[in-house]
């Protein structure tokens, strides 16, 4: 299973998806995944990948095989 | 009234188009189940608040799960040094013998080793979320952008004289 960590004022809600299946269902997820991805790097946001036991920013295009994504809030000076 | 036709239909297709920005609070409503923030705009929002439909519970919560994740972020051995120290150093990559000293909620602080020129004026840089988020939150996320992100956060900062606690974080 891959998710992403959506990090809001909720404190984190998760969006996962399941690279082993081969359903319409889980194409879909996968599908959705990467959607909300880009629509967050195309508002500003980083994403972060989980690398070992840590995460690290990443810039590059999702991939269904990553374990865990985080959306990293823009910033803004003052 | 016929001659306020034209401006009502203007009104709603301004709406239809979402060109006009839309509170955080009433956006994130529609989101459903997963709020997608970067969505909306959040400026109108008291400061260290979250929005006038969160419930003291949803505060807790919220912090609860902002701990879980920031731990994930740091990993276990950064989350202990948080636990020790109260902070964590980031070393500047751009700027040799300049530290950011990172604490939860509060701006950073560059520590200058001894004869080394500070880049600021002030000692002090506010950075915050464009959103609201959890102290602890933000914190991980903070960290990420000073460590991998070092011309980001310098683009951005705003040098300070003075410590505060951040107003877009609760």
């Amino acid at each position: 299973m891959g998710r992403i960590i959506v990090a809001n004022r909720r404190g984190h809600q998760l969006i996962e998806w399941d690279a082993d299946t081969d359903t319409e269902e889980a194409r879909e997820s996968i599908l959705e995944a990467e959607r909300i991805l880009r629509e967050a790097r195309d508002k500003g946001c980083a994403v972060s990948r989980k690398v070992g036991t840590k995460h690290v920013l990443d810039d590059a295009p999702f991939d269904p095989k990553v374990e865990e994504y985080q959306i990293i809030a823009p910033i803004a000076g003052g | 009234m016929p001659l306020l036709d034209p401006l009502r239909g203007l009104w709603r297709r301004l709406l239809t188009w979402d060109l006009l920005p839309t509170p955080g609070p009433e956006g994130a409503r529609r989101d459903g189940a997963v709020e997608r923030p970067w969505r909306y705009y959040w400026d109108h929002l008291p400061k260290r608040t979250a929005g006038a439909d969160f419930s003291s519970r949803d505060y807790q919560e919220a912090r609860q799960r902002a701990e879980e994740v920031a731990r994930t972020t740091l990993g276990e051995e950064l989350w202990h040094r948080l636990a020790l120290d109260g902070h964590l150093d980031v070393k500047s990559r751009r700027y040799p013998g300049v530290t950011y000293r990172l604490r939860v909620g509060r701006r950073i602080e560059v520590v200058c080793a001894n004869g080394v020129r500070p880049p600021w004026p002030y000692p002090f840089l506010c950075i915050n979320p464009t959103y609201p988020l959890p102290e602890l939150e933000f914190f991980a996320q903070l960290f990420l952008y000073a460590r991998d992100r070092e011309d980001l956060l310098v683009r951005v900062a705003a040098p300070q004289p003075w410590d505060q606690r951040l107003g877009r974080t609760f």
